[in-house]
């Protein structure tokens, strides 16, 4: 008898699991999200986990798509590719998925995009490099897009700068890694265009501990700036060794480091030194005129406030790119539904839409969308990030 | 052109990181010494060294000093724990069982400290203000003096105690002869912790003074540690003496490297002059030849 009730309950439990399984797949809209939860580029990939969650909190909270519920399947690519290739597969075609947010970092996502390309399913990632929405030796980008802006348009920006400010002979030193050569070819790309000429170049392994060899040498040439391409603490070891050389000339430093974090790291050393960032940081500054000020002081007040990840995850310049990806998805499929061909046209038709990051105009050449005035120019000014001058 | 004041900044630079690959090199040799194996632990202990320095200073609120002598203490504690509960329960004298066996653990103490102190970067400060000093032209920071005095301090310590010491005598003893040394009544167990404890004090004093350069995250000792390791092996690993000048010699090569030569080709040109001596010495600058 004991057995029998067991039994019994065992198999109410399974019909339980099957029915309650079944009703939200015929309720739901699935997107996939997985980033480094852990690995390397965990402390990236956490806070983008939490803020996607939060945006699909938000848009269920305020009635969902259509009345449907978003549903995040969360994964983790341990910043391993070949992994972020297995999860992409589970979302396509176990979880059936109706768009992919994420990966974490470039190499991941060039693994995965040729997965979803291949499948046909919208994927919004939150990298970096440009490489994942550009075509020719890169593959095809029809399903591929991304939310951070190009390399490109940061280099863009910092060139204006610099030439507004008439800093036109500049030194050069940059991360031995895809991240910082990526950058180095940008700026010499770009460099004629603003008038621009560069007096030394010099490298670094991302994991170095000293460079105050690289920066005496670039002292030596005379220029009139250092800039300085890298993410991760070696850019704040930068800005600390240039104090200890006592070298008075402006440093900059690459979109990749506003961020609380570079601060804290470089400590005093880092007062004074500029770079191009998301207006994010920088939201109480900003003119009332803004078109986007008004979103960004709402997700700053949802971070802060309402969902307290700041304790953890201060913000910093990366931190709206998850809510800017699910958000344009979730417009998307308001528009057009959760058929992949017609969701990713309508993704990529997306026009003036006001995000965290920018106001994002898609093509179908350009799958960010970002211009240069996506970005500001801040400076460190007595431990906190202000407007530059 | 380089002048003699940049060369003077090179020669800094160099010796800073030749002076804390040293201090690791030396705690892989002690290891080495009484066990012979290779202790890849001697990594972890170096990213310990800097976290227990930074609790030891935001979570207890203790001054350097004693904050200082705490980190080292606790890392040299940590080193015994492994020895105790990670080595001794496995009763294999396989060395190459072993060897995976602090690879292993080495593995488990990362994720511990991931899972402790979390994933982010965190600011050490240094032990006395970050304003530079001039010399001669060039700059250092204090904590490079630091840097300097207290490893000097520490490698004149365990040399005394290796040669002045009874713990030394036993040490030897059971490096040269595990068997005999247990005749005359050595406890060889209690030994291999002691070496473990020097190990982890040495990493730990390398990771608390290195770390404000740095900074710190639960992964900061494996680049350093492996270098280190290459100092050790440079030197002739096991060789006190060897360890230091290895130490030194690596930390020379790399600087002067970036600023002679190519900035991007600096680590391949320092480890291929190290593969270079290698060939012509095999057994390290002052290896004792054949064991």
């Amino acid at each position: 008898m004991k057995n029998g009730t067991a039994l019994f309950t065992v198999m109410a439990l399974g019909l339980f699991l099957c029915w309650s399984n079944a009703s939200s797949a015929a309720e739901n809209i699935r997107l996939g999200a997985f980033f480094d939860l852990s690995g390397p580029a965990s402390n990236i990939g956490t806070p983008t986990r939490l803020v996607a969650e939060m945006a699909v909190a938000e848009i269920n909270k305020a009635g969902g798509v259509d009345g449907r519920k978003l549903e995040l399947m969360i994964g983790d690519t341990e910043g391993n590719p070949a992994k972020a290739a297995t999860l992409a597969k589970k979302f396509i075609y176990k979880d059936k998925v109706a768009a992919i947010i994420g990966p974490t970092r470039t190499g991941t996502g060039m693994t995965v995009k040729p997965i979803v390309e291949k499948a046909g399913i919208p994927t919004f990632m939150t990298v970096g490099g440009d490489p994942i929405i550009m075509g020719g030796k890169f593959g095809s980008y029809e399903y591929v897009f991304k939310s951070p802006q190009r390399s490109e348009v940061a280099v863009k920006r910092l060139f204006t700068y610099l030439r507004d400010n008439k800093l036109n002979r500049v030194a050069l030193l940059y991360a031995a890694d895809s991240f910082g050569k990526d950058g180095a070819e940008w700026m010499e790309k770009l460099a004629p265009e603003f008038g621009i000429t560069f007096a030394a170049q010099e490298s670094f392994g991302p994991q170095d501990t000293d460079m105050t060899a690289q920066l005496t040498r670039l002292r030596n040439a005379a220029p009139q700036a250092i800039i300085c391409w890298t993410i991760g603490p070696a850019g704040a070891i930068v800005a600390k060794n240039r104090h200890q050389l006592g070298i008075d000339l402006p440093l900059f430093q690459c979109h990749g480091l506003p961020d609380p974090k570079y601060i804290e790291l470089a400590g005093a050393a880092s007062e004074g030194d500029r770079m191009p960032s998301t207006k994010l940081l920088v939201a109480a500054q900003l003119p009332d005129s803004d078109p986007q000020k008004k979103t960004i002081l709402n997700f700053i007040h949802l971070y802060e406030e309402v969902y307290d990840f700041d304790r953890q995850f201060p913000i910093n310049t990366h931190s709206g790119y998850a809510w800017d990806a699910v958000t344009i998805v979730a417009e998307a499929i308001r528009k057009a539904g959760t058929e992949p061909k017609a969701l990713r046209d309508t993704i990529e038709a997306t026009k003036n839409f006001i995000g965290v990051s920018g106001i994002y105009n898609l093509t179908a050449e350009d799958h960010n969308g970002l211009d240069v005035d996506s970005m500001v120019m801040v400076e460190v000014h007595q431990g906190g990030f202000v407007l530059a001058r | 052109m380089p002048t003699l004041t940049d060369f003077l900044q090179f020669l800094f630079a160099g010796l800073t990181n030749g002076a804390i690959y040293a201090l690791i090199a030396l705690g892989f040799c002690v290891v080495h010494n009484t066990m012979g194996i290779v202790n890849f632990t001697q990594v972890d202990l170096v990213s310990l060294g800097g976290m227990f320095l930074y609790s030891a200073l935001f979570l207890f609120g203790l001054p350097m000093p004693l904050a200082l002598a705490g980190a080292v203490a606790a890392a040299a504690l940590s080193g015994m724990a492994v020895e105790r509960f990670g080595i001794r329960p496995s009763r294999s004298g396989n060395h190459l069982v072993l060897i995976f066996l602090t690879i292993g653990l080495s593995v488990i103490l990362r994720g511990i400290m991931k899972l402790v102190w979390g994933k982010n970067r965190m600011a050490v400060p240094p032990l006395t203000a970050d304003e530079p000093i001039r010399l001669f032209g060039a700059t250092l920071l204090p904590q490079i003096l630091w840097i300097f005095l207290l490893t000097t301090a520490a490698v004149i310590l365990l040399i005394w105690i290796f040669r002045h010491t009874t713990l030394g005598l036993c040490m030897r003893g059971v490096a040269s002869n595990p068997a005999a040394a247990a005749v005359v009544g050595i406890d060889a167990g209690r030994i291999r912790m002691v070496s473990f404890a020097i190990a982890g004090a040495m990493g730990g004093l390398a990771g608390a003074l290195v770390t404000p350069i740095t900074t710190l995250s639960y992964d900061v000792g494996v680049l350093l540690g492996l270098k280190g390791f290459a100092a050790a092996i440079l030197g002739g690993f096991g060789s006190f003496g060897g360890a230091i000048a290895g130490g030194l010699l690596l930390g020379l090569l790399e600087s002067l490297a970036a600023a002679g030569l190519s900035s991007a080709y600096k680590d391949v040109i320092a480890f291929g002059l190290l593969l270079l001596v290698l060939f012509i010495r095999p057994q390290g600058l002052f290896g004792a030849g054949k064991r």
